[in-house]
């Protein structure tokens, strides 16, 4: 694990202004050739742009159908939750209002980014109560954590 | 009671107007430049109105039905009124038809001038590429559509994925800077009639704010709970037609997330401005109009005075407001008129 | 108290005494004189440059009759002359250095059409790519480089046509600075002195682009290739439009007179198919720094913001530009992307090169297309030209290269004006 988050950070270290390009969107190959010529590493490195291209809701789906998650199409963004949120306070990845919008909206490179932090939940249930909508933030990340394991983090059903 | 009111503008404000005078007994000359009485929700055939889906008709009917046939409402149309002597009590007015050139001369114990509103035209913001692509509408031209009850694109085939751009042409500094108060909710509406009327469409509404005042709110809340229309926080720097579909290009702000994505129609939540025939309503009458160019009423807070006795005001042609809002501000001035009447004709 | 400030003629600026102190400290002042502003700003730049004139403090290089000028509307409105004949070849380094047939090309086209030019080796780099790309050089080194360039023309008799965006970009900067900024013009003038030349300002400063647009119904009736099937994608240059922007050529005829006219032009007139696409308006990926700093960035984005929306979207034969930055970066940046695995390509080359192969020239000896990396091939076939013997031409061409043979498309036709003599300068 140690070894493997090492290398993640070392992707595209050689980039200049590294610090603003997100893991996700960096390509670096580790052989890639053409006409010869060998284009392994940096000189075949790509970026990805960070354009919204689709908007695609199959996960938001998903997410209303597990426990808890049903009534997550109320969110209207207030970030009421998030102003209460123990651990948001501590953690700038975890955000419950952020987290319910990438996944209402399908925001994939935004998902990936921040998926792994949904556990930090303490399960507090603050948010359920500040949530001026009955959205159940807290249940909503229950939901959202299985709706990852599970796979469906990558649209499907 | 006798003496006659004159009654500039048969929109909902005017309408109004004149239903209340008639009924209370006093004679009303009802001069309206189109030749359809009804003002913008006729013109524009709302399918609707907000907040509550009232069909139009039954909100505009009866004050048409009313006006067309109640022999106490002499009614103009086709007429702008073109000259106005005198003062409060005993105006003279000459009212001219448009389509034959004929005049005619009228006295009036009081006028009520109700002109209304023109909606902004898009093609003016060449971001949106309104009349230049096909498929990108006003909410104006939607209401149609919908009351037709076949929203298509231009090759009849029905969207499934829909933009509503919101504030196009309000509080923009290059167009016009205030908030034209209903298309919120206006647009709200149209978008949950268009998930009633086509079932399989994603509606995506682009917004800075959502002003859905009072207790229009409820739109706001059951197009996200009960239609999962989508919300997107941000602006519109470009639509771009490929041919095919419509590149909307924004950013989402919630995310700082610039997005590029097709739409097979865009709806365009266009403002309310002054138009035309209020300046010249404003010019015969000599009644003041403001930096915008909505009449301006002698106090802010009190709608209905002109600033000039015996000359009352009503409706869009003040601010832009509901249809709730207007047809109240009929009435009122409706009873302004009646008090002139009350003090200079004999009861 | 807040003090006022000028910033500009519509703009008053209320700051504290301590911020306008700090802002002075940094030179906010005379910069904020020198913000190369409104469209008005730029009229009144160009009153004065006549009224410095008038004064005996500048030379201005006239667009005198005998360089049979025609008339641009620019952005501004402003009508623009742009010299036909008698040109001073400004070149671009990176032209020469990566894309030669981007000037080959442009010389044979003037060859073809008998315009007289001057291909001067006295001529130097503009410098301006150092400036934007590392920060290094300014205002005073930079205009000393300008007009040394436009004293070297004006000695020939002949006026400086500008090939690289960058430069042309830079030149109109600095003309700017030169003309209404009294130290900057000092100090440019005792440097010139050490090197024995003098103010002579260019009274426009003009791109190739702009030479090929007013020339493209000439260029159109030599045409002997068909193109209409040919269809083409454009990529207008940041530099040349986007700096001092109201000086760039429009026509109300192309693209409905919103987007520069020059490329766009010059591909109708010939008869191609021209193309709209969504990102028309961003850069080339080249960037200013970009290039240089972030190179994995500015490919990234030359492949994904524009060669993948270009191919996508129009499905063009040919993508064409005008600035050695871009035809450098939107064709090199595919290589990468092609090697990944990305489909989307189209080939890349500048409207001098594609007027020159409608006109007839060879894709090789003059249009040098086989420094081009994008396969341009599908393009030629498309223009009947037969390229596999074109190459077998080539080869035989560099045999006698080899053997002293020298480029005859390379000079000029006989020129009407002669040079001036050194010290009839004002
Ligand atoms: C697309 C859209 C949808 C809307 N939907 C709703 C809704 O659902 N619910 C709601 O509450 N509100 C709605 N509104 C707002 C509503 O349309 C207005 O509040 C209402 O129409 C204003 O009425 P009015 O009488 O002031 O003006 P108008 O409706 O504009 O009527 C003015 C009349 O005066 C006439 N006139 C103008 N100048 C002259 C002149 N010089 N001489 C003679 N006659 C003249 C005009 O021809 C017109 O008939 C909507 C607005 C828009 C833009
Ligand atoms: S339940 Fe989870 S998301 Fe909600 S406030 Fe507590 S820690 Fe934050
Ligand atoms: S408090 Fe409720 S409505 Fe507000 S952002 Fe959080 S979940 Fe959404």
């Amino acid at each position: 694990m140690a070894a493997e988050e090492r290398k993640k950070e070392e992707k595209g270290r050689f980039i200049a202004e590294r610090r603003y390009v997100d893991d996700q969107r960096i390509v670096e190959p580790e052989k890639l050739e053409a006409g010869g010529v060998d284009m392994s590493g940096r000189w075949g490195t790509l970026v990805l742009p960070r354009t919204i291209e689709e908007f695609d809701h199959s996960l938001f789906e998903g997410v209303k159908r597990l426990p808890r998650g049903g009534k997550v199409g109320k969110c209207w963004q207030c970030g009421n939750c998030t102003a209460v949120c123990p651990v948001a306070h501590a953690n700038p990845m975890f955000n419950p209002r952020y987290l319910i919008h990438i996944v209402r909206m399908g925001y994939q490179a935004e998902i990936e980014k921040v998926k792994d932090y949904v556990y930090l939940c303490s399960g507090c249930g603050l948010c359920s109560a500040a949530c001026p909508k009955d959205v159940d933030p807290q249940g909503v990340m229950i939901a959202l954590s299985i709706a990852f394991k599970s796979g469906r983090a990558k649209g499907g059903r | 009671m006798t003496g006659t009111v004159l009654v500039v503008g048969g929109g909902p404000a005017g309408l109004r107007a004149a239903v209340d005078l008639a009924d209370f007994g006093a004679r009303v000359l009802l001069v309206e430049k189109r030749d359809q009485l009804g003002g913008a929700p006729v013109r524009w055939k709302y399918r609707s109105l907000a907040p509550d889906f009232t069909p139009t008709e039954e909100v505009m009917g009866p004050l048409i039905g009313f006006c067309e046939s109640s022999p106490m409402v002499e009614v103009h149309k086709g007429s702008v009124v073109e000259g106005c002597e005198g003062s409060v009590g005993d105006f003279t007015v000459k009212v001219r038809n448009e389509a034959d050139g004929t005049t005619t001369e009228h006295r009036v114990s009081s006028v009520i001038v109700a002109t209304g509103f023109e909606h902004f035209d898009a093609s003016v913001d060449p971001r949106y590429a309104y009349g230049r692509a096909p498929n990108v509408i006003g909410i104006n031209e939607l209401e149609a559509m919908l009351k037709e009850g076949r929203v298509v694109g231009h090759d009849g085939r029905p969207p499934k994925r829909v933009a509503f751009i919101f504030c196009v042409g309000s509080r923009d500094r290059s167009t016009n800077p205030w908030c034209c108060t209903v298309c919120c909710g206006v647009s709200i509406k149209q978008a949950i009639e268009m998930k009633q009327t086509l079932g399989d469409v994603q509606v995506y509404m682009i917004y800075m704010d959502i002003r859905t005042v009072g207790l229009w709110e409820k739109l706001y809340w059951d197009s996200m709970e009960k239609y999962g229309i989508n919300y997107i926080r941000g602006r519109v720097g470009e639509v771009y037609y490929t041919g095919e579909k419509l590149l909307v290009k924004g950013e989402d702000t919630l995310v700082r997330g610039p997005f590029e994505v097709l739409f097979d129609m865009v709806v365009l939540a266009v403002g309310i401005e002054p138009g035309p025939g209020t300046k010249q309503a404003a010019g015969v009458l000599g009644l003041k109009l403001n930096e915008y160019g909505f009449i301006a009423p002698r106090q802010p807070n009190v709608h209905v005075d002109s600033g000039r006795d015996g000359i009352f005001l009503a409706g869009t042609c003040i601010a832009p407001m509901s249809i709730e809002e207007t047809l109240s501000e009929g009435s009122a001035a409706a009873m302004q008129a009646a008090k002139v009447l009350k003090k200079t004709v004999a009861v | 108290m807040p003090e006022v400030i000028r910033v500009s003629k519509k703009e008053d600026l209320e700051i504290s005494k301590e911020d306008l102190k700090f802002l002075e400290g940094l030179g906010a002042d005379r910069r904020a004189k020198l913000a190369m502003g409104t469209t008005e700003d730029y009229l009144r730049m160009l009153e004065k440059m006549k009224d410095l004139e008038k004064r005996g403090e500048i030379t201005i290089h006239h667009v005198t009759d005998e360089y049979e000028p025609a008339g641009v509307r620019t952005l501004s409105r402003r009508v623009k002359k742009i010299p036909t004949v008698e040109l001073w070849q400004h070149k671009s380094c990176g032209q020469c250095g990566h894309i030669p047939g981007y000037i080959s090309a442009l010389y044979w086209v003037m060859t073809e059409l008998g315009i007289p030019y001057v291909d001067d080796t006295n001529q130097t780099s503009c410098t301006a790519w150092n400036y934007y790309g590392s920060g290094t050089s300014n205002p005073v080194a930079l205009s000393a480089v300008f007009l040394r360039n436009m004293h070297a023309a004006w000695e020939k008799n002949a006026y400086p046509l500008i090939h690289c965006g960058t430069s042309y970009g830079d030149y109109k900067e600095c003309r700017y600075l030169v003309v209404m900024s009294r130290e900057i013009r000092d100090r440019v003038r005792s440097i010139l002195k050490k090197i024995g030349r003098d103010l002579v300002i260019p009274e426009e400063v003009v791109h190739y682009s702009e030479w090929l647009h007013v020339m493209r119904w000439k260029i159109a009736e030599r045409r002997k290739l068909d193109v209409s099937k040919v269809s083409v994608a454009v990529h207008a240059a940041c530099h040349t439009y986007k700096l001092m922007a109201e000086d760039f050529t429009y026509d109300d005829t192309v693209l409905g007179g919103k987007k520069p006219a020059p490329t766009s032009s010059t591909a109708l007139a010939l008869g191609a198919k021209l193309l709209d696409y969504s990102n028309w308006y961003d850069c080339c990926g080249f960037g200013f720094r970009h290039i240089l700093t972030e190179r994995e960035i500015s490919r990234s984005f030359a492949y994904f913001r524009k060669i993948r929306p270009i191919v996508r979207e129009t499905g063009a034969d040919v993508l064409l530009t005008h600035d050695t930055g871009c035809v450098t970066t939107l064709d090199k940046s595919q290589v990468v992307p092609l090697a990944h695995g990305y489909k989307e390509t189209v080939p890349v080359m500048s409207d001098s090169q594609f007027a020159a192969l409608a006109m007839g020239a060879h894709p090789f000896i003059v249009c040098q297309l086989q420094w081009h990396l994008a396969d341009w091939k599908p393009l030629l076939a498309k223009m009947g030209v037969d390229w596999a013997s074109a190459e077998g031409e080539y080869k035989a061409y560099l045999e006698r290269v080899r053997n002293g043979e020298r480029p005859a498309f390379i000079r000029s036709p006989p020129r009407n004006l002669e040079n001036r003599v050194r010290g009839e300068s004002a």
